[in-house]
C-alpha cells in the first residue's frame, strides 16, 4: 500500500511539483531514476551475487547505442523496437564478455571486466561509421508506445519513473525467488552450492545477462532523455560512477543503490552550483566521499541507517 | 605493405611495448607483493607526464623532469599506502576500490591544476632527430624507448636476481605473510612496494609524454587498460610475463591499427578472449585468474 503510494507519487512528481519546483528539479530526478535502474542492475552483480564488475556501462552504453541507431536505421520512432533493440544488443554482449569473465572471481573478475569493457569502449568511440565516434550519435528518434508521444520533458520523465518503479518490483521479486537466493548462495559459499548440485557457473553467467539487459535498458531511457548518446556514457567513467552509487548507498539492498543515486546526482548537479563555476572537482568529491565509505562504512549509507535504528531502539 | 612499412610498424610496436613494459612493470610488483591491483596505477602515470610538463616548462630539462617526476610519485605512494592501503590490511578488493577513488580525486586534481586541455612535451634535444632506417627515416626519441625499455627490464631482472632486495621481493610475492612472520617489518615493505610501483607509473608518463602524448584520458588509454591488458596476457607478479605481454601487446597494437583502423582493438580483445580461455595464468605468470 505505501509502495503502491510513493510509487504513484514518483512517477507523477513532474505534476504535482510544477507550482513549487522548476524544470532542472524534474531533469534532475529523472536523471537519477535512470542511474537508479542502472545501478540496481550492477547491485545484482555486486551485492547479490558477489560479481564485483568494473564495466557495466559497456552494456548501458550498447543498449544507449542500439535505441539510437535502431531508431535510426530503421526508421522508427516505436518504443517495442528500440527498447527491444536496447535490451537486445545489451543481453548478447553480456552473454560474450560474461563467458569470459564468470570464471574468474574477486579482483581477477574486477580487472577482467574493466579491461573487456573498456575496449568494447574504444571500438564504439573509433568507429565513427557506426557510433558517431568521439562527437557521440545525435538525433535519436522520438520514444512512442503507438500513437503516445513520450518526447515532451514531463512524459519522458513519467517513462523513466514507470521503468524505474517496474526494474525495482522485478529485483525485489527477483531476490525473494529461489533464484535470488541462489545467487546469494554463490555468492557466500560457490563451492557449497556447487556440492549442492547447482550448476554455479550459469548461475553467474544469467545474472550477468541479466544484469547487463536491464543496463541497457537504463541505456536506453539515458538515449531518449537527453536525445543524445555520449561515448563516455559507455567508458570507465560511467562504470566507476554506477560502482560508487552502489557501494554509498549500501551494496545488496534494494534501497542502497536508490540512496546512493540521490547522493551522487546531489554531487554532481547541486554540489557544482554552491561552487565557484572554475572549481570542477565534483569526480573529486565523489572520490573522497567513496573512499570515507570504503574506510569507514562499507555497508553503505543503507548500512549507517540499520546501524543508527539499532542503536535508538536499544536506548 | 611493403617491407620498409612493416619494419617501421615493427619499431613503432616494439617502442610502445617498452612503454608498456615500464607501466605495466609497476602494477605488477605491486599485485605480486600486496595482492592489490592499483587502478590509480593509471592516474599516476598520468600524473608522472604532467610533472615531467611542469619541470621541462620551469627548468628546461627534460633528464631533470625524469628524475623529478618518479621521485614525486614515490613520495605519494609513500604517503598513500600507510594514510589508505594499509587500515584494510588483508581486504584486498576492498583496497583496491579505495585506488578507485584515489584515482578520481588525482585525475580532478589534475584536470584542476594543468587545465584539460591537450598538452606537448618535446623530445630532449639530441632525441628530437630523425635517423635513416632500411630505407626510411625514423625518430630517434622511439629507439631511445626501446632501450629505455630494455635497459630498465635488464637493470630490473639483476635487482631481482642478485641482490638482498630482489630476494625479499621474491619471498615477498612468494608469501607476504611468512617474510613478516620472519621478521621483515611489512610496513615497511609494502610502503616501499607501493612507492615503487608509483614510481615506476611516473617514469612511464615521462617517457611517454614526447610521443604518446599529454592529454585528459590518457590514465585510462593507455594508462591502465594497456596495463592491465598486458599483465593479465603475460602473468601477473612476474618480471617475465610483463615482458612478455609487453612485447607481445604493444606490436600486436600497432599492427592492427595499421590493418584494421577503426576495430583495431578487436585485436586486443581477441588476444586477451584467447589468452583466458587456453591459459587463464597469462603467458608466463603463476598465478590464476580464472578457473
Amino acid at each position: 500500500m505505501l509502495v503502491a503510494a510513493a510509487a504513484a507519487a514518483l512517477i507523477t512528481f513532474p505534476y504535482w511539483s510544477a507550482p513549487w519546483a522548476s524544470r532542472f528539479a524534474t531533469t534532475v530526478v529523472r536523471d537519477a531514476l535512470i542511474l537508479a535502474i542502472f545501478a540496481l542492475s550492477l547491485d545484482l552483480l555486486v551485492g547479490r551475487a558477489g560479481m564485483p564488475s568494473l564495466g557495466h556501462a559497456a552494456f548501458f552504453g550498447a543498449g544507449a547505442y542500439a535505441a539510437g541507431i535502431a531508431s535510426q536505421r530503421l526508421a522508427t520512432d516505436q518504443l517495442p523496437v528500440t527498447l527491444g533493440a536496447a535490451a537486445l544488443v545489451a543481453a548478447l554482449l553480456a552473454l560474450v564478455i560474461g563467458v569470459l569473465v564468470v570464471r574468474s572471481e574477486g579482483i581477477f573478475f574486477l580487472m577482467l571486466t574493466l579491461a573487456l569493457a573498456q575496449i568494447v569502449f574504444a571500438i564504439a568511440f573509433q568507429w565513427t561509421a557506426v557510433t558517431g565516434g568521439s562527437n557521440g550519435l545525435a538525433g535519436i528518434g522520438r520514444p512512442m508506445l503507438g500513437g503516445l508521444d513520450f518526447s515532451a520533458p514531463d512524459s519522458i520523465y513519467v517513462l523513466v519513473a514507470i521503468t524505474f518503479v517496474l526494474v525495482a518490483l522485478a529485483i525485489w521479486g527477483l531476490t525473494q525467488a529461489p533464484y535470488g537466493r541462489a545467487l546469494i548462495g554463490v555468492r557466500e559459499n560457490e563451492r557449497r552450492m556447487r556440492a549442492l548440485g547447482y550448476d554455479t557457473a550459469r548461475l553467474r553467467l544469467s545474472a550477468f545477462v541479466l544484469a547487463g539487459t536491464i543496463a541497457g535498458i537504463a541505456g536506453a531511457l539515458s538515449a531518449y532523455s537527453t536525445r543524445f548518446v555520449s561515448a563516455q556514457d559507455a567508458g570507465l567513467g560511467s562504470s566507476v560512477r554506477a560502482f560508487v552509487t552502489v557501494l554509498v548507498g549500501g551494496a545488496g539492498t534494494l534501497g542502497g543503490p536508490m540512496v546512493g543515486s540521490a547522493l551522487v546526482s546531489l554531487i554532481e548537479r547541486i554540489v557544482p552550483s554552491l561552487l565557484p563555476t572554475e572549481l570542477r572537482i565534483s569526480n573529486a568529491i565523489l572520490g573522497l566521499v567513496f573512499i570515507g565509505f570504503v574506510l569507514f562504512a562499507r555497508q553503505g549509507m543503507v548500512g549507517l541507517g540499520r546501524f543508527a535504528w539499532l542503536r535508538l531502539r536499544r536506548r | 605493405m611493403s617491407p620498409e612499412l612493416v619494419f617501421q610498424q615493427a619499431l613503432n610496436g616494439l617502442s610502445f611495448g617498452a612503454l608498456l613494459f615500464i607501466l605495466a612493470s609497476g602494477l605488477s610488483l605491486v599485485f605480486g607483493m600486496m595482492d592489490v591491483v592499483n587502478l590509480a596505477h593509471g592516474a599516476f602515470y598520468m600524473l608522472g607526464a604532467y610533472v615531467a610538463l611542469s619541470v621541462v616548462q620551469f627548468t628546461g630539462s627534460f633528464w631533470l623532469a625524469l628524475l623529478v617526476a618518479p621521485l614525486a610519485l614515490a613520495l605519494l605512494g609513500l604517503v598513500l599506502e600507510p594514510l589508505l592501503l594499509r587500515r584494510l590490511r588483508g581486504r584486498h578488493l576492498d583496497q583496491v576500490l579505495l585506488t578507485i577513488g584515489v584515482s578520481l580525486v588525482i585525475v580532478d586534481v589534475i584536470g584542476q591544476v594543468w587545465g584539460r586541455e591537450v598538452r606537448s612535451l618535446s623530445a630532449p634535444a639530441g632525441l628530437d632527430g630523425s635517423v635513416a632506417l632500411v630505407g626510411g627515416v625514423y625518430p630517434v626519441y622511439r629507439l631511445f624507448v626501446i632501450g629505455f625499455g630494455a635497459a630498465l627490464a635488464a637493470a630490473m631482472a639483476v635487482v631481482y636476481r642478485r641482490t638482498k632486495i630482489g630476494m625479499l621481493i621474491r619471498a615477498g610475492v612468494e608469501d607476504a605473510q611468512m617474510l613478516g612472520a620472519l621478521g621483515v617489518d611489512t610496513n615497511r615493505l609494502f610502503a616501499a612496494t607501493f612507492a615503487t610501483g608509483a614510481a615506476l607509473a611516473g617514469l612511464a608518463g615521462v617517457i611517454a609524454a614526447p610521443v604518446f602524448g599529454v592529454q585528459p584520458g590518457m590514465d585510462t588509454d593507455p594508462g591502465l587498460l594497456y596495463s592491465l591488458v598486458v599483465v593479465v596476457v603475460g602473468g601477473l607478479g612476474t618480471l617475465s610475463g610483463a615482458v612478455a605481454g609487453s612485447v607481445l601487446v604493444g606490436p600486436a597494437d600497432t599492427f592492427g591499427k595499421v590493418l584494421f583502423q577503426d576495430v583495431a582493438l578487436a585485436v586486443i580483445f581477441a588476444i586477451v578472449a584467447l589468452v583466458l580461455l587456453l591459459k587463464p595464468t597469462g603467458l608466463l605468470g603463476r598465478i590464476r585468474i580464472a578457473r
